[in-house]
């Protein structure tokens, strides 16, 4: 076998060092790989944050040196299409490895360590999480870890920097290596189990203290958090805990902080300044500041309606995933997902969907099969409403009523339901049992915590915006021009006849094709009766992805799968939303 | 017997393991001594202390799984 093919470009100047961080899943690597680069990159506390790999400068080293953050895998023999990148940069080789190991699970993070050392590179070991163990009880004499694994042995708590200055300084030794790896002998490391299994009981026994210790009361949470009693119905109280702390909290913000700033101080203003410039009734005040005026809906809609939410969710999000407590929900949820042909480790992409769907397609890679991808990806894309579009039902739906809101976020599971069933019978092949390790339950760090949200809010504002910003402009020109009598004309038959919504509504279909929030948000000023809302609501739930989830979808499924995906939303969207409006007409019409 | 017959709270020993690469490498291996910490319903999986550390086994692998148990 050629032991050079499949390797990622990596394009390094001659003299820089190339490190490699590597380690099994959920060791800490993404943690240490952010503080030493400074290269801001998401970590979380289950298998699988880190499904492509990221490239950083470090800092304070003093000779010029690359780091690699590397998925998490537990051996050399890939089982995704995660682990697959993280051999084959094993196989291009590197001028030293670190590898991180989790001091709460000794053992298995040695039996990775062990294989990677075959490849005749340099080590640097990081044995990571000592904190935890400490509170598990778990001692480690690191100077005899080093001696018996021939290689520098840094304890280190990553989250609060304890260990890292440490770890810099026995990097600075490392130099340039000239040797090409190649290692090929995959077969031997089978033959060698034994004996390796055999070494690391011998070096575990030597280097590992156990103290007796009461569980604490996260151990013992972690433990009933999978039991089926009380796990579940646990499980319930928390979604609708992190429901009530996003939609009341979101609520709260909006209504007494947000909105009047927007309508009492903002837009009086705003308008009074562009009224000093350009006649009042014109084309290019309306578009400015009328009733779609760019000024205005660019504030209202993106800051005053959807940040709130968006914060919220991911204050949760973040807490949750930093705990663990999200693969337990996925143990709980594996028997009834199974049925829709998704894993129970699977839970975890379609939670995120509900923050975003390309982190959620992305982090679907983790998955052991194709199948199960492409039906994670296409559920999310057809029925998982993101945040920004979260927030526009809330304002929505929510101010209608909660029945709405409830209703439209039943036909969601529903759908994914239905969907994920037809695609397990129609798509070929199988999707691999659940094999899944669960992590300890963890208090989250709150700075790692702080860090996250402020990360994720930062990518709303800044990916979000520039799409939000033309889509308003072009409702604006299009609304006050006159142009959407034209469109609403041309596209009547199918907003107007088969969904029974006003000519206007045209606009937001358009609109929705480049953001979802989109897609609700200009139903807002059309003044709507319920069923208007409620099916206009679901034809957005279900419409297009946005453009960005589009070209995600491309680049990961290529374009004819991304297209189909696409196209099933979109026919779903009005084949669903009109059928909810003829059937209730219908009904009504006889009684 | 299988894995998946132990009951829970119950420790077993394992003998015989189909050759899943990702069952090893999660430390599941011949020899070792494991305790079964809870059974999810609708056939759902197993979840398996092994060593300091939970895995959750589905059922078609835990059924594959031969065990002598131990109490
Ligand atoms: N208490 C404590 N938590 C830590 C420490 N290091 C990392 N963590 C937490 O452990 C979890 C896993 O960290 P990641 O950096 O995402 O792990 P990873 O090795 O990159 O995981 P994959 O990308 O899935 O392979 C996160 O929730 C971190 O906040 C530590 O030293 N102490
Ligand atoms: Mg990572």
């Amino acid at each position: 076998m050629d032991c050079h093919n499949k390797s990622p470009e990596v394009q390094v100047g001659k003299d820089t060092l190339k490190f490699l961080l590597m380690g099994n899943p959920n060791v800490g690597k993404s943690v240490v790989f952010s503080k030493l680069t400074g290269v801001e990159v998401l970590a979380a506390n289950y298998t699988g944050t880190t499904v492509g790999y990221t490239k950083g400068k470090i800092r304070n080293l003093k000779k010029e040196g690359i780091l690699i953050d590397v998925p998490g895998t537990y051996g050399l023999e890939a089982t995704s299409e995660a682990e697959e990148v993280a051999v084959s940069f094993v196989k291009e080789g590197a001028d030293a490895i670190i590898c991180v190991l989790d001091a709460t699970n000794l053992e298995r993070n040695l039996n990775f360590a062990l294989q990677l050392k075959k490849f005749d590179i340099p080590m640097i070991f990081v044995l990571n999480l000592v904190d935890v163990a400490e509170q598990q009880g778990v001692i480690i004499d690191s100077e005899a870890l080093a001696k018996e694994l021939d290689a520098p042995v840094i304890p280190t708590v990553a989250v609060r920097n304890v260990g890292l200055r440490e770890l810099i300084t026995v990097m600075e030794k490392v130099g340039k290596r000239q040797k090409e790896v190649c290692y090929t002998a995959e077969k031997e490391l089978v033959e060698e189990e034994e004996t390796r299994w055999k070494e690391i009981g011998r070096i575990v026994e030597k280097v590992q203290t156990l103290v007796e210790r009461e569980p604490s009361f996260t151990e013992k949470l972690g433990y009933v958090s999978m039991q089926p009693w009380p796990g579940i119905p646990l499980a319930i109280l928390v979604l609708v805990l992190v429901l009530g702390f996003v939609v009341g909290g979101g609520k709260a913000i909006r209504g007494v902080l947000l909105l009047p700033f927007v309508y009492n101080v903002y837009e009086p203003a705003m308008t009074a300044f562009i009224g000093g410039f350009i006649t009042e009734g014109t084309i290019f005040y309306n578009v400015l500041v009328g009733d779609y005026g760019v000024l205005i809906k660019i504030i209202e809609w993106p800051f005053a309606l959807v940040l709130p939410y968006i914060t919220l969710f991911y204050i949760a999000l973040s807490i949750l995933e930093d705990s663990g407590y999200l693969p337990r929900i996925g143990v709980l949820m594996d028997g009834a997902l199974r049925k829709i042909g998704v894993q129970g480790g699977s839970i975890v992409p379609f939670i995120m969907g509900y923050g975003c769907a390309i982190p959620a397609i992305l982090g679907s890679k983790a998955a052991t099969t194709h199948k199960e991808r492409v039906i994670v990806a296409s559920l999310v894309s057809l029925a998982v409403p993101c945040t920004a579009q979260t927030a526009a039902f809330f304002v929505l739906l929510g101010d209608e009523s909660i029945w709405m809101l409830v209703g439209v976020y039943g036909l969601s599971i529903l759908a994914m339901i239905i969907g994920g069933s037809v695609l397990n019978r129609m798509l070929p092949g199988k999707v691999d049992p659940m094999l899944l390790e669960i992590p300890n339950l963890l208090k989250p760090d709150v700075k790692t915590v702080v860090q996250k949200i402020k990360i994720r809010v930062k990518h709303y504002l800044v990916e979000a915006q520039i799409p939000m910003a033309l889509g308003i402009l072009f409702a604006a020109i299009i609304a006050e021009t006159g142009l959407i009598h034209g469109i609403s004309d041309f596209l009547s038959p199918v907003v107007t006849g088969w969904l029974g919504l006003p000519g206007e509504a045209g606009l937001a279909l358009m609109l929705g094709i480049v953001r979802r929030e989109l897609a609700v948000l200009p139903l807002l000023d059309m003044n709507l009766t319920s069923l208007q809302i409620f099916t206009g609501a679901t034809v957005a739930l279900f419409y297009l992805p946005c453009l960005s989830v589009l070209a995600i979808l491309i680049k990961e499924f290529k374009l004819k799968t991304g297209l189909a995906i696409a196209g099933t939303t979109l026919v779903a969207a009005f084949l669903i939303g009109g059928a909810i409006n003829q059937t209730v007409r219908f009904i009504s019409s006889i009684l | 017997m299988s894995l998946y017959a132990i009951k829970k709270e119950h420790r077993c020993i394992i003998e015989n393991l189909p050759k899943i690469g990702l069952l090893k490498s999660l430390g599941l291996r011949e020899g070792i001594n494991v305790a079964i910490k809870s059974k999810q319903p609708m056939g759902g999986p197993v979840i398996v202390q092994v060593g300091r550390r939970c895995v959750a086994i589905a059922q078609d692998i835990a059924k594959d799984i031969q065990v002598r148990e131990v109490n």
